[in-house]
């Protein structure tokens, strides 16, 4: 409790439409302590982003709403504040690494000039200082010619370059949480390897909390400490890494585990888990996971199995975890 | 590589101005055999052979007794010395005289509408967009639809009827006198800008609306981009934002809009210009309409479309500037 | 949403010429705009029918100047002494008929360039795209009025001008979507099963590009009504046509203004509105209908003001995991006392 370094308690957003409303986030718990990488893991419509956004509080009503019991970065409460105390803390105290960095990036500007700008805003560092920084945080984050790099515009990088811009934008001021948000996807796969390296050695070494946001599980073995696995808008289960990767308790964890196609794999088919995620807007009824799972039951159509919280700080939401069949 | 583009660019352009000079050349010739046949005095109680020498005469004069290749090359060179013809109004006046001394009287008009079309619109649009599906943004819709089908001339007319003629708050025609009396003095000016209130208004009112449209569309497309999250993430404030991440990408489509409204701002006031008697460009040529002055209505022609040709480039240069993204090849 | 997937977007929503006009009716701001133009046709086919007088005829004109009143709705004109309502029902026909004539060539000529530009490719679209630069360049009123010196004033020069020039705009459009439909599978299936160019623009890409067409030439519509009245007003139409255009112009020249004569000028202009406005409506409720993600702001926002609290309590309410019953339900073997959800 004492190392603890974002709290969130009882998370809920909902988007209202014309056809009905849509339930993105349904009460959601998340921990993370000091220095500590927590990956979020689920397919994509899970209501992934939507917490990544509601915990920088960068969701508006309209066209969003959320409710939250508590929502602490360090301690200190967020909920209350004012969007002018929130526009000091965003960038300073919390950052986050948006996804598409072509998209994320004012193409209109220099790279340089958009770190400047964090520099800037919330430390008390002139021109040329902030310059200096920015050039140091680009060289920490290994992009090469660091000072002349620095005036090109996002357009002119590459792919992994303009990554490790977003993670040097995020890392300027040495913020207490980073938020990732699917930091890899849009990069190939060597590329992703070599940010993945970034993001890790700058966590580590400046022992900022994570909350690593993503899809893929390669990405969470590589850096995670604990994972929380989300599905439909709930938290299934809670793991650390090592626990979930050799003993998931939850059948969808499972089923991601399995459809991970690995070269030591003796399978010859893929593994898929049949269906798709459920529309936001018309949730199954009971357990939203119970018609694409294959331990269901009659209980799993009617009720929507707890968040139960077992040894170790693991949880799982089943009425049917795998752990059941070893017991008996 | 810049570079390039905008050589590349200024190419073409020269080549259309030539298609378009071509054209001009030619369109007078349609739906006559003879070029000069619209110049031959009536033959009144000539005899043939009488008449046959004042068509000749008259040809000469006027530079048909040529070939129409010499009078092509003719007519080019006439261009690279800037000369556009000689009108047939009494005293031949250079067509360029005449475009020069009505022009600055047209960009009255034309630059202030433009510059209060753009201030407001620029305003209201961004406030429309701030305020996106709230009443400020349902009025500029409505004012869109409804602004389209009310045409400048009539609200023109209104304008004219209502504070020119029952408020006579301005003058509902424009004082003939103005032109001859300008002088540079405080009251002349006053005078000049009493009696383009009207038409300015009449203009402004399609242009206002006009550009809070476009701004509030750019606005709300740029506001939706990932990078405005990204900024809001870094704890800018929200002026910050606004100015130079929302409104430095919103303004770059404005820009070519911007340079298609300039280049119609000249020829589109003629209509205006009728509604009031005021002494422009566009009442210079709807003059030489009714007096066939052929020469004049073409040179006219040609200033607006070498006009426009070079209002197009500049907002494709310009874009290049304000654009880093433009490099090379054709944004198609 | 990218451009290319609003393009497709517009291209998929299938559906013929009758569920469209079934979609307009059903949308009320559709419906009005389907109602006003039905009317404003109606009224120019019907005009003899209607007009209580024929402006034509010169032995039914009346006292010169008169004020509205019950045998002259909206008065006579100063001019002439014609009946008004009369000039303004039958010039409901000029600006109909050539606004929708012109449209509709317009909406053949300019959909042919856009899918030969954006199909073949190459150098016809080159050669279409510089005619495009060429002809934006002209200013298009003034070389109306050095035409109608050259050939005669008539209607037909001016709808000459109009598709020569307007053709443009569609054409820049269709080709954006049709390079976008290029690259779809159906077309991509039929290239590779032989099918000829001409076939496959003609049955794969051009009903693709049907939505845009027909929203396009209403909008295109509305804006030749426009400038119509903008020639005819300067007296480049048909001199013995009745236009209201034409009616302005009189007004203005026959001293409307100086004599007070407002109706004279007013229903001319209300004409224009109308016409104008009804077919901006069709063709901005069937951007709607196209392209639904723009209605979102302002349908978002009513969801908003009429959101009472208590329907999102209960949703929020509904996300709560449920207590613990105690009785029956065990939620499996093992386990310590539920501590992890929240009640």
């Amino acid at each position: 409790m004492t190392s603890a370094m974002l709290e969130v308690r009882n998370l809920k957003v909902a988007f209202p439409c014309p056809g009905g409303i849509i339930r993105a986030v349904e009460g959601i718990d998340l921990a993370t302590k000091k220095g500590e990488c927590v990956a979020l893991v689920g397919e994509s419509g899970c209501g992934k982003s939507v917490t990544a956004l509601s915990i920088m509080r960068l969701l508006r009503t309209p066209p969003s709403v959320s409710r939250v019991d508590k929502l602490e970065l360090a301690g200190r409460d967020l909920t209350h504040r004012t969007e002018r105390e929130m526009e000091r803390i965003r960038g300073k105290d919390m950052a986050m690494i948006f996804q598409d960095a072509m998209t994320a990036l004012n193409p209109v500007m220099t790279v340089g000039k958009q770190i400047d700008e964090v520099y800037r805003r919330h430390t008390n560092l002139g021109k040329k200082e902030a310059r200096e920084r920015t050039v140091r945080a680009l060289e920490l984050v290994g992009v090469p010619e660091a000072r002349s790099r620095a005036d090109s515009f996002p357009h002119e990088l590459s792919g992994g370059m303009r990554q490790r811009v977003l993670i040097a934008l995020a890392f300027a001021c040495i913020p207490k949480l980073i938020i990732a948000d699917e930091p890899t996807t849009s990069l190939d796969v060597t590329i992703q390897a070599q940010v993945l390296d970034v993001l890790r050695t700058m966590q580590r070494e400046h022992g900022v909390s994570a909350l690593l946001i993503t899809h893929d599980l390669s990405v969470v073995a590589n850096m995670a400490d604990t994972v929380y696995v989300m599905y439909s808008g709930k938290i299934v289960e809670r793991a650390a890494m090592q626990d979930l990767f050799t003993d998931p308790l939850h059948p969808y964890t499972q089923g991601l585990l399995a459809s991970v196609p690995r070269l030591s794999d003796d399978k010859q088919a893929f593994v898929q888990i049949p269906d798709t995620v459920p529309h936001p807007m018309r949730k199954p009824t009971g357990c939203y996971f119970h018609p694409r799972c294959s331990r269901t039951s009659g209980r799993c159509e009617e009720h929507m199995p707890r968040l139960e919280a077992l040894e170790n700080g693991r949880q799982v939401r089943c009425w049917h975890p795998l752990r059941e069949e070893r017991e008996t | 590589m810049k570079r390039s583009y905008v050589i590349k660019r200024i190419l073409y352009a020269i080549f259309i101005f030539f298609v378009v000079l071509t054209l001009n050349f030619f369109i007078p010739r349609l739906g006559v055999r003879d070029p000069a046949e619209r110049y031959y005095p009536p033959q009144g109680a000539m005899s043939e052979i009488e008449y046959e020498i004042i068509k000749q005469f008259t040809r000469a004069q006027y530079g048909f007794d040529v070939s129409t290749f010499q009078q092509y090359i003719r007519y080019i060179r006439g261009l690279a010395r800037l000369d556009l013809g000689t009108s047939l109004r009494s005293g031949s006046p250079k067509v360029t005289a005449l475009i020069g001394e009505r022009l600055p009287w047209t960009l009255v008009l034309s630059v202030t509408t433009l510059i209060i079309s753009l201030s407001i619109g620029l305003l209201f649009g961004t406030l429309a967009a701030w305020r996106r599906g709230r009443w400020q943004d349902t009025l500029l819709l409505n004012a869109s639809t409804v602004s389209v089908a009310l045409p400048a001339f009539f609200i023109a007319l209104m304008l004219s009827f209502y504070l020119g003629f029952e408020l006579e708050l301005f003058p509902a025609y424009t004082n003939p006198n103005m032109v001859a009396q300008f002088d540079w003095s405080w009251e002349a000016i006053q005078v000049v800008l009493n009696n383009a209130a009207l038409p300015i208004m009449s203009m402004a009112m399609g242009g206002i609306v006009g550009f809070s449209q476009s701004t509030r569309n750019s606005v709300i497309a740029v506001t939706n981009e990932d990078f405005v999250i990204t900024a809001r993430a870094k704890g800018l404030s929200h002026t910050t934002v606004l100015y130079k991440h929302i409104l430095r990408n919103a303004m770059l489509p404005l820009a070519t809009s911007i340079g298609m409204s300039i280049s119609g701002l000249i020829g589109g006031a003629i209509i205006i210009e009728q509604v009031f008697n005021w002494q422009g460009m566009g009442t210079l040529f709807l003059e030489a309409n009714s007096t066939n002055d052929y020469p004049l209505m073409m040179g006219i022609m040609l200033f607006l479309s070498a006009f426009a040709i070079l209002a197009n480039l500049i907002t494709e240069l310009l874009y290049v500037i304000l654009d880093p993204r433009v490099t090379v090849g054709d944004k198609r | 949403m990218s451009t290319r997937n609003v393009l497709l977007q517009v291209a998929r929503r299938g559906g013929s010429l009758l569920s469209l006009l079934k979609k307009l009716w059903g949308h009320p701001k559709g419906r009005l705009g389907l109602i006003l133009v039905s009317l404003l046709v109606l009224v120019a086919v019907l005009a003899p029918v209607l007009a209580p007088y024929d402006p034509y005829d010169v032995t039914q004109r009346a006292e010169k100047g008169l004020r509205p009143s019950l045998e002259h709705p909206l008065g006579t004109t100063i001019t002439t002494g014609q009946d008004i309502l009369s000039m303004l029902i039958y010039g409901a026909r000029v600006s109909l008929m050539i606004g929708i004539i012109t449209g509709v060539i317009l909406a053949f000529l300019g959909a042919l360039m856009g899918v030969i530009a954006g199909y073949v490719g190459g150098f016809a679209d080159n050669l279409i795209m510089r005619v495009v630069d060429i002809l934006l360049v002209i200013p298009t009123l003034p070389l109306i009025i050095v035409l109608t010196n050259l050939l005669g004033r008539s209607y037909f020069v001016i709808v000459l001008v109009f598709v020569a020039f307007g053709w443009t705009g569609l054409a820049r459009v269709i080709r954006s979507l049709v390079l976008v439909l290029k690259n779809s599978n159906y077309v991509k299936a039929a290239e590779l099963a032989g099918a000829s160019r001409w076939y496959i623009m003609t049955k794969h890409i051009l009903p693709g590009t049907s939505h845009l067409i027909i929203m396009n030439t209403t909008l295109t519509c509305a804006g030749i009504m426009v400038a119509e009245a903008g020639l005819s007003f300067l007296g480049l139409g048909d001199p013995t046509a009745i236009s209201w255009g034409k009616m302005l112009a009189e007004a203005q020249g026959g001293g409307a203004l100086l004599f007070g004569a407002w109706w004279w000028i007013l229903a001319p202009g209300a004409g224009i509105f109308l016409a104008v406005f009804s077919f901006m409506r069709i063709g901005i409720v069937m951007e709607e209908i196209f392209n639904p993600r723009m209605k979102a702001s302002s349908s978002i926002y009513k969801i908003f003001k009429h959101l009472n609290n208590t329907y999102l309590d209960e949703v929020f309410q509904s996300m709560e995991d449920e207590e613990p019953d105690d009785s029956a339900e065990e939620p499996f073997s093992n386990a310590p006392a539920p501590e992890g959800g929240h009640d």
